[in-house]
């Protein structure tokens, strides 16, 4: 069980996100219950071994989640997203890659500063993929200036 | 149809969205929206993070342009939710032009939270990152307080009306010096797990996240707008640990 208690610090952390973004009402539970779902698929994921594609797997999630959820409280949806998204944010990542940095190791700086880019790019991937393909399914944006 | 008002109008709903972190193609969108629910088929939008441009053709001919510089943004999704809800009900219910000034003050007076709450609330996302990375309870104590002091910081430096980057580079520079006392004077054990949830209040994950919609939407210069403030973010925040981890190490050899 103690593996998944990373979920609940997950929980905590994007209750008080939203507290800094000024979050009101239901949204804070269920913006946080996001971040939550999210690091539980990617500790769900981890027989991959690759946390590249863990990362990637657990965006696509939280990004459908978000979406999902924007609908039936009729909000924008970038709220749920940028909040639940943040605890798969390599923050971490920048702090070694600066760590390796300074202490003069550079094999180590370039390995962990390019891994910490894969997963901004997982991260990114992941959005691109449910948002554009919410696009082809849900509402034609731009057809107007078509015409 | 006072036009001049209409754009006004128009661009006080997109000012409102863009300054509280809606992605661009909201703003572009909304205001489209504004334009023809008034029956003005020809508005032209073009918003980019640091300002919005507009520009309207009257049904005799006369263009009528505005353009909008943003100096500050912030991100207030209460405020996104609102600006997104009344831009609804303007295209809904078409009320007197010069009453949508008036509704967008409103929003604008919206509260948020009071300041200490929110020094509270930084404190508690450190705290909870610390033990999400891996920390043990002591650390995230001691990142109670690097937390509060990134708040703190970003406060004080706000009154001077510092940049961005600088603002950064001092706010992760007292978390980690912070970290780094406590560490010392042995009330936490891992610095870097203290450090890294002191400093998840500062990364640019919502700039990562939005300048990916942004791209997604074809709001290219928008996009790239922002995935360069994202890096200076970064580069800033690894910078202000940077010196905080540098200097003891040169002067006392720790």
């Amino acid at each position: 069980m103690d593996v998944y208690l990373p979920c609940f610090y997950s929980f905590i952390a994007c209750m008080a996100v939203c507290l800094v973004f000024n979050v009101r009402g239901k949204l804070i539970f269920f913006t946080s219950l996001g971040g939550a779902i999210g690091w539980f698929v990617y500790l769900l994921c981890r027989p991959l071994q690759n946390d590249i594609v863990q990362f990637f797997i657990a965006t696509v999630v939280i990004t459908i989640y978000s979406e999902v959820m924007a609908r039936i409280h009729k909000v924008p949806v970038t709220g749920y997203l940028l909040i639940a998204l943040l605890p798969m944010v390599p923050g971490g990542g920048i702090y070694y890659t600066m760590e390796y940095c300074i202490a003069g190791n550079t094999q180590m700086f370039l390995e962990t500063g390019l891994h910490t880019l894969g997963i901004a790019g997982a991260l990114a991937l992941g959005i691109l993929l449910v948002s554009s393909l919410n696009r082809l399914f849900g509402m034609p944006r731009r057809n107007k200036n078509n015409r | 149809m006072n036009y001049d008002d209409l754009i006004s109008a128009a661009t006080d709903v997109g000012y409102l969205l863009l300054r509280n972190g809606a992605e661009i193609y909201r703003v572009e969108d909304s205001m489209q929206r504004i334009f023809r629910a008034y029956g003005v088929e020809t508005g032209e939008v073009f918003a980019i993070p640091t300002c919005i441009f507009v520009t309207i053709t009257t049904p005799e001919g006369k263009s009528i342009t505005k353009i909008k510089r943003l100096y500050t943004r912030g991100t207030d999704l209460d405020k996104v939710d609102q600006a997104n809800d009344l831009c609804r009900r303007i295209c809904r219910t078409c009320p007197d032009v010069s009453s949508i000034h008036a509704e967008v003050e409103k929003i604008n007076r919206r509260p948020v939270y009071d300041f200490w709450t929110q020094v509270a609330a930084f404190a508690m996302v450190a705290f909870s990152f610390t033990l999400f990375y891996g920390g043990t309870l002591p650390d995230a104590f001691c990142s109670l307080f690097c937390g509060a002091g990134v708040k703190l910081v970003n406060h004080f430096m706000g009154r001077f009306q510092a940049n961005a980057f600088f603002t950064n580079i001092v706010a992760s520079c007292v978390a980690a010096t912070i970290a780094m006392l406590a560490v010392q004077m042995g009330f936490g054990a891992n610095l870097d797990k203290i450090i890294i949830g002191a400093l998840m209040n500062l990364v640019p994950g919502i700039v990562i996240t939005s300048f990916m919609r942004d791209i997604m939407g074809g709001d290219l210069i928008a996009g790239l707008i922002r995935f360069v403030e994202s890096l200076l973010v970064a580069t800033a925040i690894a910078i202000g640990a940077g010196i905080a981890l540098m200097v003891p190490r040169l002067i006392w050899g720790v």
